[in-house]
């Protein structure tokens, strides 16, 4: 029985559930609702819980233990000399999956039947063939091997699937009875769903924090591979980037991360001064009207893709810059250069600081403002002694997000600054990024085993821990500087 | 102790500081004050006692300036300080706030150190010369505020770390700091308890020798206890305004006697 179906059935026994247990609690209660310790919906509610949780739970880990399972049963079936290393292991087992998705089609069209196919030996028919027919095609002829491990492959999912149906629907059939056998009218069950909500909620934030260590520790081992083919000495200390995909590449780091910082500073020496002075503006001189206009406006920027600053960054900045900055002044004649993403990144970023930091101004309480105000202060002196150290913690939030946005970004670098990864000190050299040489080593045609696209892992990770200790340091700034207000 | 017993009324002065001439206010459409007419002695604590809605922190907003802070909000009439009109374009807010110090109804010390706080005010007027005179600013401040025992030893830690009623000391504090002529205080023991409002009332008795304090209240009892002259709002007009010994035990009008014997507000 499919998940979906499963799922349907459990949700209408939830909903027997809800309108049994309601019925069963009143009853108990002689129909007065006042007798009971909760609510009837409390208990309508009891019963639901009871039978949707425990069958969803026991499905999930069904789902993902599942997979885990097969693969070791049917990598066991392949023989070794097919399967030499993981690379060729898991295409193989690719291939065993199609062949068993290209079996089913054919039972569900009728051109095999179950029998057939229990007789069938990939030597003695042609399974591409026949697989052809149903509209499954295959890369290569299919060995028996193969098609013997597709086979057991079958037969363990459809096992599994009908022991899965079986379990989930006891479970949800256990937990039924077990909710209306404890309803009774002393029964506290507010509670009881109260505490099932806090599970829920817990379970949510176990979910974001359980992906942030999945994606740290699945980088942490494809780096762990990358230091294994290339010493970590010259990554975290060579000055030069030349990858080469035939082997002998140089893949220092440093030009990477000066890009990288260069970039990002020029971004938000352009956009903190402009947005905390505009959230200044809105926040504590502008009317109520240009209020209502200007904020929504300065907040499109934020819509904008990134890509379309790309171009502007192309078209526009680049040239522009070029022209009337660089040329003149003797300092270049490339029209991608780090001042170009950096103005352009900035003009991006502004909304980040400036909404933010709008919102947390407008949230330091009037009451500061009128003390100041009252001793004789003026406005732009309250500004400064008063509002800002108070609104401090939130302002370093707002530019850390606009910061770790700005050295996330890729599309402005590649189409303002350039791909050649350089170490210089003259801004209007093209210069590039650590997330624009992710991209570039991992696209096209390539195979995750080579020192050259392994090494897009440890720049993701060497990307991360610099994120992570910028928002360390903020972290101690805001606590040594703030000024709190309640 | 009876609560009702009358201060001393022995007025030091007669000589008026501030003086209002049919004072008008609006809060866009709405009418807030209406003619009002008052003149505050030098001084001398002046009570403004009325029902919620009445009209008299909006009254007491305008002599210190600090209702230009509300959008929509317009005065008309006069307000003289010292026979100039404080609301002369010629006349810089900023300085007149200076010279007419606040404090609120609910403790609002900056989120700065307690000598920072009362520092703050001499500090943007460049009111000392150095660090010295500085220091000798905030400790006489804080002196007169009642605070200085208290807080002598922890001037560097934050003012919001203080009690309820020492943060009203702290703001008085900081008020007086910059040596205003006049002192506004908006219901300012209304979040205290009584023992903090005891000493903060004990403190405006004090300040009374050198400034003129101008207090808004809702305790009756607190109007006796601290003011020498009285003045009743309703519905935004000044019903009565005279010294607090007659207001309290001989109103003119029925509307006072109402008030002040609870059967209005």
């Amino acid at each position: 029985m499919s998940v979906s179906l499963i799922s349907l059935i459990v949700v209408i026994l939830a909903v027997a559930g809800f309108i049994l247990a309601r019925r069963r609690a009143l009853a108990h209660s002689g129909g007065d609702a006042r007798k009971l310790h909760s609510l009837p919906q409390y208990h309508g509610m009891t019963g639901v819980l009871f039978t949707v949780v425990p069958a969803f739970l026991v499905m999930i880990l069904w789902l993902l233990v599942q997979p885990i399972v097969f693969e070791n049963r049917i990598t066991a079936m392949i023989p070794e000399a097919t399967a030499a290393d993981d690379a060729t292991r898991t295409l193989v087992m690719a291939d065993v999956r199609r062949l068993a998705a290209g079996l089913d089609q054919a039972v569900s069209q009728g051109k095999l039947r179950e029998a057939d196919i229990e007789g069938m030996r990939a030597d003695l028919t042609d399974v591409r063939g026949r697989l052809a027919e149903v509209g499954v095609a295959l890369g290569s002829n299919v060995q028996q091997s193969v098609f013997q491990a597709a086979k057991a492959y079958r037969l363990i999912r459809n096992t599994s699937s009908l022991l899965m149906t079986g379990v989930v629907l006891a479970t949800a059939v256990a937990g039924f009875f077990y909710a209306m056998s404890r309803i009774s009218v002393d029964y506290r069950a507010r509670n009881v769903s109260e505490r099932f909500m806090i599970g829920l909620l817990a379970l949510a934030s176990l979910v974001a924090v359980l992906t942030t260590f999945g994606i740290v520790f699945s980088l942490v081992f494809e780096t762990w591979h990358f230091f294994t083919l290339y010493p970590p000495f010259d990554f975290f200390f060579g000055t030069v980037w030349s990858p080469r995909f035939g082997g002998g590449s140089t893949l220092g780091i440093l030009p990477l991360i000066w890009g990288t910082l260069y970039v990002s500073f020029i971004a938000l020496l352009v956009a903190v001064p402009i947005g905390l002075m505009s959230a200044i503006y809105l926040s504590e001189y502008a009317s109520k009207r240009v209020r209502t206009v200007v904020k929504p406006l300065i907040e499109i920027l934020a819509g904008i893709p990134t890509i379309v600053y790309g171009l502007f960054a192309l078209i526009t900045v680049g040239p522009l810059l070029r022209d009337y900055f660089a040329m003149p002044l003797g300092l270049g004649n490339s029209s991608s250069s780090v001042m170009t993403a950096g103005l352009v990144m900035g003009i991006m970023v502004i909304p980040f600081v400036s909404s933010l930091s709008d919102d947390i101004i407008n949230a330091v309480p009037q009451s500061m403002r009128d003390g100041s105000l009252a001793v004789g202060a003026t406005q732009s002196e309250t500004i400064r002694k008063v509002v800002l150290p108070a609104a401090l913690p939130g302002v370093v939030g707002a530019i850390l997000l606009a910061a770790s946005r700005a050295i996330g970004e890729t599309m402005i670098v590649v189409l303002g600054a350039g791909a050649a990864a350089k170490l210089s000190l003259n801004p209007f050299e093209a210069m590039t990024t650590i997330t624009v040489k992710i991209v570039s080593q991992l696209t096209g045609d390539t195979e995750f085993a080579s020192a050259e696209t392994l090494v897009a892992f440890a720049l993701g990770l060497s990307l991360f821990v610099i994120t992570l200790c910028l928002n360390v340091f903020a972290l101690y700034i805001v606590r040594k500087y703030r000024e709190q207000y309640e | 102790m009876n609560d009702m017993r009358i201060a001393e009324r022995d007025v030091d002065s007669m000589e008026s500081k501030i003086t209002a001439r049919k004072v008008q206010v609006f809060y866009g459409q709405n009418h807030a004050l209406k003619d009002v007419d008052v003149d505050i002695l030098d001084k001398t604590v002046t009570a403004f006692i009325g029902p919620s809605g009445c009209g008299k922190s909006t009254f007491l907003r305008c002599l210190n300036r600090m209702n230009d802070t509300i959008d929509g909000c317009s005065v008309k009439g006069s307000i003289k300080l010292d026979s100039e009109d404080i609301y002369d374009p010629k006349v810089d807010p900023v300085q007149l706030r200076a010279k007419v110090g606040m404090v609120f109804q609910k403790p609002n010390p900056f989120p700065k150190s307690i000598y920072d706080n009362v520092a703050y005010g001499p500090k943007i007027h460049g009111l000392t010369r150095n660090k010295a005179e500085l220091d000798e600013v905030v400790e006489t401040s804080l002196r007169k505020a009642a605070l200085w025992n208290e807080a002598k030893d922890r001037l560097q830690s934050p003012g919001t770390g203080l009690s309820g009623g020492q943060q009203q000391r702290l703001c008085i504090a900081r008020a007086i700091a910059t040596s205003p002529e006049v002192l506004l205080m908006d219901e300012p023991c209304s979040a205290l308890d009584p023992i903090a409002t005891a000493q903060v009332e004990e403190l405006i008795d004090e300040l009374r020798s050198q400034f003129s304090v101008v207090i808004v209240t809702h305790s009756m009892q607190q109007a006796a206890r601290v003011s020498q002259r009285t003045a009743f709002f309703h519905l935004g007009n000044l019903v009565e305004y005279g010294e607090t010994g007659q207001i309290f035990t001989n109103p003119k009008d029925p509307r006072t006697e109402s008030y002040i014997t609870g059967r209005i507000g």
